[in-house]
């Protein structure tokens, strides 16, 4: 299995790596990382941390490419234009085409966002050199470099659930419509859950919809727990045991995400 | 025996609707080593919904299916099967070659090594000059092509083949009738449906048809020569073909 798996992550990986959108979007990250260098001369005293907001906003950005735009394109039009039968005619199980394809859009994601991080580590030395050494003590090189590394295993969460999406239904529309409605569930549902437990004065909360907002919670990965730009920005390295947490919390999800995945495609007909 | 389906039943479930379909209804095949096999039928009989239950891509609702002994489901079974779809779809970036090694890969073969059995495959099908070209800029008859060296490349032992003459030029139509002939040749054992009738009649050892699910008939050339048409515009297999499917009180094609 593991032989299939490997070959199926090249060949996604390759075939991700030639989508012509990915060179567009990545120039343009590249650009807002430098144009940030320029951009944050404008603010005083904040030039390190409006710097590192834009570039790690822009890594964040070049990351999410895969899960949008070529996870979609890559899996759920693999079953819509039966590419599938070309990979599954061979020597291939089909959770090891689940993994392998995972596999290679993780990888995707990574190069990407390494290279992206090579950006702001350039742009940031660049800075440095610009501006006056003052504006940098804050920095601190560990939490830019936890943060891109959360970043991306909160889009491998990602991506596992667009690849869950992608087994479920037999339509690349409704698979990226899935895949923006998990997106916008993921980024508000731990605002929401803290709204409802905080009981603002003044405000009901219907049963159903705090029911409704905990299964959610459940159901739907918490994508904002991933995001520690801020801290970063600031130069405030998280706890150790959030990291941890973290690394527990988006591993067992998409390990879960994965299996689940790989059931229902084990039982699915390819017509 | 190298392929066997017994009493292989299939329905699709309907859609919001829709009647569900029945594709196959108890077929019985057996195809032996080294034989040329060939399922003909009118569109919607049931041929591609066969060959897609032989490659495991569709669980059947009753009975077994044995590729060399092994349901179609172990992909160990597959090592050994080379599949060309109806319409084959490759990879738009990748090139012909990186499509092959792969193949080799997932086959437990080193590309590196086995550059020479790439070369090969791409060179019996005519595709050795374009193929490191990407897909997306073949013709249709060279994707079809490609798709076929890719299920050749690892030298199967079984070939099955969904319309292989499909989308091809009369050049391309040639070149896979002697490619099937010289697999025969070398003792493989060849399944393959079409709606061309010359080409199954003048290559088959076996003939199956297959109407609204169920095996009609299996015929080999030897029951042909008995055939005739009385108008005399048909093919043995032709009039055949159209006595059969019209016999089962089903409209003319």
């Amino acid at each position: 299995m593991i032989q299939g798996t490997a070959a199926v992550a090249i060949i996604s990986y390759k075939e991700g790596l030639r989508q012509r959108l990915l060179y567009g979007a990545m120039l343009l990250a590249v650009g807002i990382i430098f144009f940030s260098v320029l951009l944050a001369g404008l603010f005083m005293r904040d030039i390190a941390k409006i710097t590192l907001d834009f570039c790690l906003t822009a890594v964040n950005l070049g990351g999410l490419l895969v899960p949008f735009f070529l996870a979609v394109h890559l899996l759920a039009r693999d079953l819509e234009r039966r590419t599938v039968f070309t990979i599954l005619a061979k020597p291939v199980s089909r959770p090891g085409y689940i993994l392998g394809k995972f596999c290679g859009l993780a990888l995707l994601c990574a190069t990407i966002m390494g290279i992206l991080t090579g950006a702001t580590v350039i742009a940031l030395l660049i800075s440095k050199h610009l501006y006056a050494a003052v504006f940098f003590q804050d920095l601190s090189w560990p939490a830019v470099f936890v943060s891109v590394g959360i970043s991306f295993l909160g889009i491998a969460v990602f991506i596992a659930t667009v690849v869950l999406w992608s087994t479920v239904t037999t339509s690349s529309f409704l698979a990226t419509l899935l895949t923006v409605a998990t997106y916008c569930v993921g980024q508000t549902v731990g605002d929401m859950v803290h709204f409802i437990a905080s009981k603002v004065p003044g405000v009901t909360i219907t049963p159903v919809v705090a029911q409704t907002v905990k299964a959610a919670m459940y159901i739907f990965p918490n994508l904002a727990a991933f995001d520690l730009k801020l801290a970063a920005a600031h130069g405030q390295l998280a706890p150790l045991a959030d990291i941890l947490f973290l690394l527990a919390y988006g591993v067992a999800y998409t390990a879960a995400t994965l299996a689940l995945a790989t059931a229902i495609f084990q039982r699915r007909d390819l017509t | 025996m190298d392929i066997v389906l017994t009493h292989v039943s299939k329905t699709f479930k309907a859609s919001i609707g829709q009647r569900p379909v029945r594709a196959l209804s108890g077929l019985c095949l057996e195809i032996r080593r080294g034989e040329v096999f060939g399922i003909i039928g009118r569109n919607g009989a049931g041929k591609s919904t066969t060959l897609k239950i032989l490659m495991g891509f569709l669980r059947p609702d009753q009975g077994e299916v044995l590729l060399a002994d092994r349901p179609p489901t172990d992909p160990a079974a597959r090592n050994i099967v080379g599949f060309l779809p109806e319409n084959p779809c490759l990879y738009d970036n990748l090139t012909a070659r990186e499509h092959l090694e792969f193949a080799l890969r997932v086959a437990g073969m080193s590309p590196r090594r086995e550059r020479d059995r790439i070369d090969r495959a791409l060179a019996r099908v005519s595709l050795l000059e374009a193929a490191d070209r990407p897909v997306r800029k073949y013709s249709k008859g060279m994707v079809q092509r490609a798709a076929l060296a890719y299920a050749l490349v690892h030298e199967p032992d079984i070939l099955v083949l969904d319309e292989p003459m499909s989308g091809l030029d009369p050049l391309g139509r040639h070149l896979v009738v002697e490619l099937i002939q010289e697999y025969h040749a070398e003792g493989h054992t060849i399944l393959f449906s079409s709606h061309i009738l010359t080409d199954v009649e003048r290559m088959c050892d076996r003939i199956a048809i297959l109407d609204q699910g169920q095996l009609k008939t299996t015929v080999t050339p030897d029951d042909l020569t008995g055939i005739a048409d009385p108008a005399g515009r048909l093919s043995p297999l032709e009039h055949l073909f159209l006595s059969t499917i019209q016999t089962e009180g089903t409209p003319q094609p």
